[in-house]
């Protein structure tokens, strides 16, 4: 047997004529040295490669169903996709860091004032954007999201800040649900003489920053003009809505709220102490998750938390949130696979999906979208068909700019409020500092802190 | 039994044992807290009637379980591993050359190269790790565990060459001349006589090194993007930190699993890294 396949070599090896033999090898070796002088692979070996970095989202399902989607497309496409994911306050470092070596991901989760910090790493993606809301029913006030008039972005989703209470504190109490910030003050008075009070964070978070430009807009102030600018914190509504916080703070807060973090607000909650909150449902499904029980009692927590909007104030109800935008850096090498994916992402079933696999905490920007049948399926989640009316970004009702992004990093608007609150300055005062802070962001003389 | 024999036998423990306590239980708290905390199932845990101090209603290792079945736990405590072992041993090694350059070698300029390496030590992480962004990339390691043996010994070199040069001053000069007149040059008067002499201070550098590789985020963050690429600090805090929902009994579950390598060298060496620390501090 071994000596017949032997002979048979022998044979085939005569049939290789010389000639053709040094013409194999010529196209061979001129092969390789053009492979290895152009530095690539030949066409059929190369693999496609694009990468995308989020955030650890709080539920992991939606990173999971990205990274399906991913796969799907990636196969399709004859692309290897990665999906990346950081904690979300050490994205910014990581994106600095890109922008700076020019090399990193394709595609990149955006906070409101990334795109004009980063607007000429950034690739002009309109053609996408208007295609998708051309099929979706548009974008929700798209012009939020121009980027001195250009999308540089595109809308991803929201994460909103409903009030979060404890039904049945609230019997105790014999009220309804909170619907202003007089109402939360009135229900929270009596809640915390109960041993419940309400979490308000005027600490250095996100809830703190959210919370509070709430509480601001709905008493008719803002802290810069509809052109981005001017600043109009030092006004009569200010003062009106700290000499509130002053009172809300004093009867229905502990003063533990001064040194929160974003997770302190959740905690208080889920462990029975808190009887509101102003946070995304987060709290509510981390608590039927870890499946926590009423302190005491054998029944679980999460029966008793029900959501409903943001308060209003005697102005209007107006809201801000976590605004999650997605865009491709000019460095990248394969700017049409990103769009091409984006595209994919985008469309209807995948965007159905991945809603879903959020449990509707993702809020889609696309009119279409915001009818997802998950809001319909629990009560607790019926804030969420309004909420996107109320709520406008964090420099509203000025753009999303990196001068509000930088108010927000620099947390401004806490520090004034804790400055009065804690009586360490005057109301007068901390509205006097907080304005030359913001004033200083805008003139571009305040830096980011690392 | 007499009351003065009772006080003799109980002395060492009043006089030595009783005042170091104090210390002991602060010490040892956190560790503590953080095994009882990664025991402990989440309606114990968030339920404020409880004692946060003991386990009311058994322990459990569901934490431990999540760490090893959802994330890739084993995988960064390997990577880790490497990239500390790695880096301890390039930062000690030219730690040490560079120490004893400025310890013993007389070259203008000695003195100032000696602060220089100092002042390179204060430039804090926070500041060098957007230009350093840019070297890992031109150097084509971004996203790969090189990036990180390249760049931590920017701050373990200066640390180590600081620390051994204060250690090598404490050795005499005399040992490695009497070396060099029975015939070695000075590499061999280094490794067969400095080497030796210098090991306490060597192995308190290696510990140092180990512990601040060991724990680093910031770079490990910066230049790491792949999960399974991930150093402990960054990859525990990457999938158990989600927005505002933390995962306490997994992260202090990890916690707990990625302090015991350096509570292991750390008993091992304690000998070694007190004589080390404190060579320098006396004058010889």
């Amino acid at each position: 047997m071994v000596r017949a396949t032997m002979k048979n070599q022998r044979r085939e090896g005569r049939g290789l004529s010389r000639r053709r033999f040094i013409a194999t090898a010529a196209a061979g070796t001129a092969g390789l040295a053009g492979i290895l002088a152009s530095g690539r692979a030949p066409v059929l070996a190369q693999t496609r490669e694009l990468k995308l970095l989020t955030w650890s989202h709080f539920v992991p399902a939606s990173d999971r169903e990205l990274k399906r989607q991913a796969e799907e497309w990636g196969q399709q496409a004859r692309t290897k996709v990665t999906i990346d994911t950081a904690p979300h306050l050490q994205l910014p470092a990581k994106k600095a860091a890109e922008a700076t070596a020019q090399a990193g991901h394709d595609i990149i989760l955006l906070y409101s004032g990334d795109p004009d910090l980063y607007l000429d790493h950034l690739v002009d993606v309109s053609d996408v954007a208007q295609e998708i809301g051309g099929k979706l029913g548009g974008w929700y006030n798209a012009e939020d999201f121009l980027f001195r008039g250009t999308w540089k972005a595109l809308p991803w989703y929201l994460i909103t800040w409903p009030i979060a209470y404890r039904t049945d504190v609230l019997e105790k109490v014999g009220e309804k649900a909170p619907d202003s910030w007089e109402d939360l003050y009135r229900v929270g008075k009596k809640a915390k003489a109960i041993g419940h009070p309400i979490g308000i964070a005027i600490s250095h978070c996100d809830d703190a920053n959210f919370q509070l430009r709430c509480l601001m807009w709905g008493y008719g102030a803002s802290y810069v003009a509809k052109d981005g600018k001017a600043v109009t914190l030092n006004s009569p509504q200010t003062a009106e809505t700290i000499e509130f916080m002053k009172r809300f703070f004093k009867d229905a807060q502990d003063p533990e709220v001064l040194s929160w973090d974003d997770s302190h607000n959740n905690r208080c909650l889920e462990g029975g102490k808190c009887f509101a909150i102003v946070n995304p449902s987060s709290a509510y499904e981390s608590a039927k998750d870890k499946k926590i029980k009423i302190p005491g009692t054998e029944r679980l927590i999460h029966e008793v938390i029900d959501h409903t909007l943001p308060p209003r104030g005697p102005v209007r109800r107006a809201t801000t949130g976590q605004y999650n935008l997605l865009g491709i850096w000019k460095f990248s090498k394969n700017v049409d696979a990103a769009k091409e994916f984006l595209r994919f992402h985008y469309a209807e079933a995948q965007q159905d999906r991945f809603i879903a696999e959020s449990r509707g905490y993702n809020m889609p920007f696309l009119q279409k979208m915001s009818n997802h049948p998950i809001w319909g399926t629990n009560p607790k989640y019926a804030f969420a068909k309004e909420i996107m009316r109320y709520t406008h970004p964090p420099g509203w009702p000025g753009p999303m700019t990196d001068a509000s992004q930088l108010v927000m990093d620099l947390y401004i608007i806490p520090d004034m409020f804790a400055f009065a609150v804690t009586g360490r300055m005057s109301t007068k005062d901390a509205i006097a500092w907080a304005e030359k802070e913001i004033a200083e962001v805008h003139a571009g003389r305040k830096r980011r802190k690392t | 039994m007499s009351s003065p024999g009772v006080l003799r036998r109980w002395r060492p423990f009043l006089t030595g044992h009783l005042p170091v306590l104090p210390f002991v239980v602060f010490a040892l708290f956190p560790f503590y807290h953080m095994v009882v905390t990664s025991l402990k199932s989440d309606a114990e845990l968030y339920n404020p009637l409880k004692v946060p101090l003991w386990i009311e209603e058994g322990p459990t290792l569901a934490h431990y379980g999540l760490l090893a079945q959802e994330t890739l736990f084993p995988r960064w405590y390997l990577n880790t591993l490497a990239v500390s072992g790695l880096t301890t041993a390039l930062s000690v090694a030219i730690g040490l050359l560079a120490a004893y350059a400025l310890a013993r070698l007389r070259f203008r300029g000695v003195i100032a190269f000696g602060v220089a390496i100092f002042i390179t030590y204060l430039v804090p992480p926070t500041l060098l790790f957007l230009p350093l962004a840019i070297v890992v990339n031109q150097l084509g390691l971004s996203d790969s565990l090189w990036s990180l043996v390249v760049t931590y010994p920017t701050f373990l070199v200066p640390f180590n060459s600081w620390l051994l040069m204060g250690y090598l001053r404490t050795i005499p000069k005399e040992l490695e001349e009497c070396a060099m007149i029975d015939g070695c040059n000075r590499v061999q008067a280094l490794l067969r006589i400095i080497l030796p002499v210098a090991m306490p201070g060597i192995i308190c550098a290696l510990l140092f090194s180990f512990t601040f590789s060991w724990g680093e985020f910031l770079y490990s963050l910066v230049f790491i993007s792949s999960a399974e690429r991930r150093t402990l600090a960054v990859g525990v805090v990457s999938d158990l930190i989600r927005g505002d929902v933390f995962y306490w009994g997994s992260l202090m579950a990890g916690a707990v699993l990625a302090s015991l390598p350096i509570v292991v060298v750390y008993v091992l060496f304690m000998d070694y890294y007190v004589k080390g620390l404190t060579a320098g501090s006396v004058k010889g």
